[in-house]
């Protein structure tokens, strides 16, 4: 009896020892929660759907789109045959805890649409701008002309509409409690743009539009100075290295894409003369909308500006079509919120909420010129 | 009698409303604002300076993406002889559930052709 005791003693003292020595998960296995999704050829919704993935079947993750966003799944036979290869939504899936997408190849050679299946040529146009953009060369000698001009090159604003001024749209940057998930990689840089992220802009306001963001009166009075304009304000006060731009919801409502297009190049115009690199931000918009044509119309002038001053556009409008009500939310012209009062890119929240997804492209966006702009131009 | 203190009181009112025409800086900026506010496009172009005629379209549609768009408590006056208009109130305008407010501020004012024009804020 006595040694009974002792045995059951020394098995409850090893015990947790033994969980402690359990091996950790397999990071690149997972399956859906979902009853079923579809798995598609390539890493977007245009791209046809080869097979569905039940709830709970295991897959092997092999590699990521360069946004994360989407995932390349594998499962095999046991015998070294594929039954099952194709890219989901990784939102979808039931990601272990230890999965980095830094430790993920990316595939960067797929585009991230397949224009073809669509019958609209407008949609084919912007279907082919890839979501995450490639900084261009000439973004290099802006960043080196706005360091001399005393931009600093930590400092990031933001310019747009109410869209754009939610409070909860990059100023939660600077929080300690975020939770990137499995986006580590992006740490660095939401450690660097933070401070200036978490300030709100004199240049993002409800109603403000690409018009009127040149007219003094939109200018907040107690920050800037009479007669100046929100976005020389903005400039001023913050002496940034990076703008990210968004405006469309309500253009869309008031002008015409010519009277938008107008705006956006002279907002464009405006911080290449003041050496902030303006990334551009196609914007979400309901296919139901009377006004789709028009919206359509007016996210490709956003196409057409960015290739003539070579500067870098986020396809938000392309990435928002994978999540319900595109990302809307129930006035079907402001993004939705998740609810978080903090960054939150775990448990795929990008694939269900607007404004997660346009936090997660805004620090991806920034992340591309950290490291492919300011880290190199610092170190030379 | 009657008569002629009807003329005197068409008199005195006409020499009132002097005081708010384009004659006057103070009453020009004022009815410039009224026009800029209820986006009356003929208004804000009558009343623009020549300089800014290019603006005229983005003034009078400033504040169309809003709703509601109203002055309260306008109160303006010259700074002297100055050029220069001072105004105290504010615009108030509706986004959604949202107000939100544009303090009125100091302009420049000109004289075209004898008749003074809103010509932007005074830096």
């Amino acid at each position: 009896m006595r040694l009974l005791a002792v045995l059951l003693f020394g098995l409850l003292l090893t015990a947790p020892v033994a969980a402690q020595n359990a091996p950790e998960p397999d990071p690149f296995v997972a399956s859906t929660y979902l009853n079923a999704i579809n798995v598609r050829s390539g890493p977007g919704e245009t791209f046809a759907a080869v097979t569905s993935l039940g709830k709970g079947i295991p897959v092997r993750i092999v590699e990521r789109n360069r946004v994360g966003t989407w995932l390349h799944i594998q499962r095999d036979d046991g015998a070294g045959g594929l039954i099952l290869d194709g890219w989901v939504v990784g939102g979808y899936l039931d990601l272990a805890d230890n999965l980095r997408y830094s430790e993920l190849p990316v595939n960067d050679s797929l585009p991230d649409a397949d224009p073809s299946s669509q019958n609209s040529q407008s949609m084919k146009l912007l279907y082919a701008v890839p979501v995450m953009p490639f900084i261009s060369p000439a973004m290099h000698d802006l960043f080196l002309k706005g360091l001399q001009m005393g931009n600093r090159s930590n400092a990031v604003t933001k310019v747009g509409d109410s869209l754009v001024a939610n409070e909860y749209y990059l100023q939660l940057m600077n929080r300690p409690d975020n939770n990137l998930g499995h986006y580590d990689f992006l740490a660095e840089t939401i450690a660097y743009f933070g401070a200036s992220a978490a300030q709100p802009s004199a240049a993002a306001r409800v109603g403000l539009s690409t018009a009127v963001i040149f007219d003094p009166m939109w200018a907040d009075s107690t920050r800037c100075e009479a007669g100046e304009t929100a976005l020389d304000c903005e400039y001023r006060l913050k002496m940034p290295g990076v703008a990210l731009v968004m405006f469309g919801p309500n253009d869309v409502l008031h002008i015409s894409p010519k009277a938008y297009y107008d705006g956006m190049e002279k907002i464009v115009q405006r911080s290449l003369e003041k050496g902030v690199i303006p990334v551009l931000f196609t914007f979400s918009y309901n296919p139901d909308s009377e006004l789709w044509q028009e919206a359509l119309a007016f996210n490709l002038s956003l196409v057409e500006i960015a290739n003539q001053y070579q500067v870098p556009l986020v396809n938000l409008w392309a990435a928002a079509r994978i999540i319900p009500d595109y990302g809307l939310d129930t006035d079907l012209v402001h993004l939705k919120n998740s609810g978080f009062e903090y960054l939150n890119f775990a448990n795929g929240n990008e694939a269900f909420y607007g404004v997660a997804m346009q936090n997660l492209l805004a620090v991806r966006v920034l992340d591309e010129i950290r490291r492919g702009i300011i880290m190199t131009s610092l170190a030379g | 009698m009657r008569k002629l203190f009807l003329v005197m009181i068409a008199l005195l009112l006409t020499a009132c409303g002097g005081g708010s025409g384009n004659g006057d800086p103070a009453g020009a900026v004022q009815r410039y604002l009224q026009a800029k506010v209820s986006g009356d496009a003929e208004g804000v172009r009558s009343l623009l300076c020549a300089a800014m005629e290019a603006d005229a379209e983005r003034e009078a549609a400033s504040f169309a993406t809003v709703s509601g768009a109203s002055i309260e408590g306008m109160t303006c006056a010259r700074d002297g002889e100055t050029d220069r208009v001072k105004c105290e109130g504010k615009i108030v305008a509706t986004y959604g559930q949202e107000k939100t407010e544009f303090p009125l501020g100091t302009y420049s004012v000109v004289q075209e052709d004898g008749e003074w024009k809103w010509c932007g804020e005074a830096s």
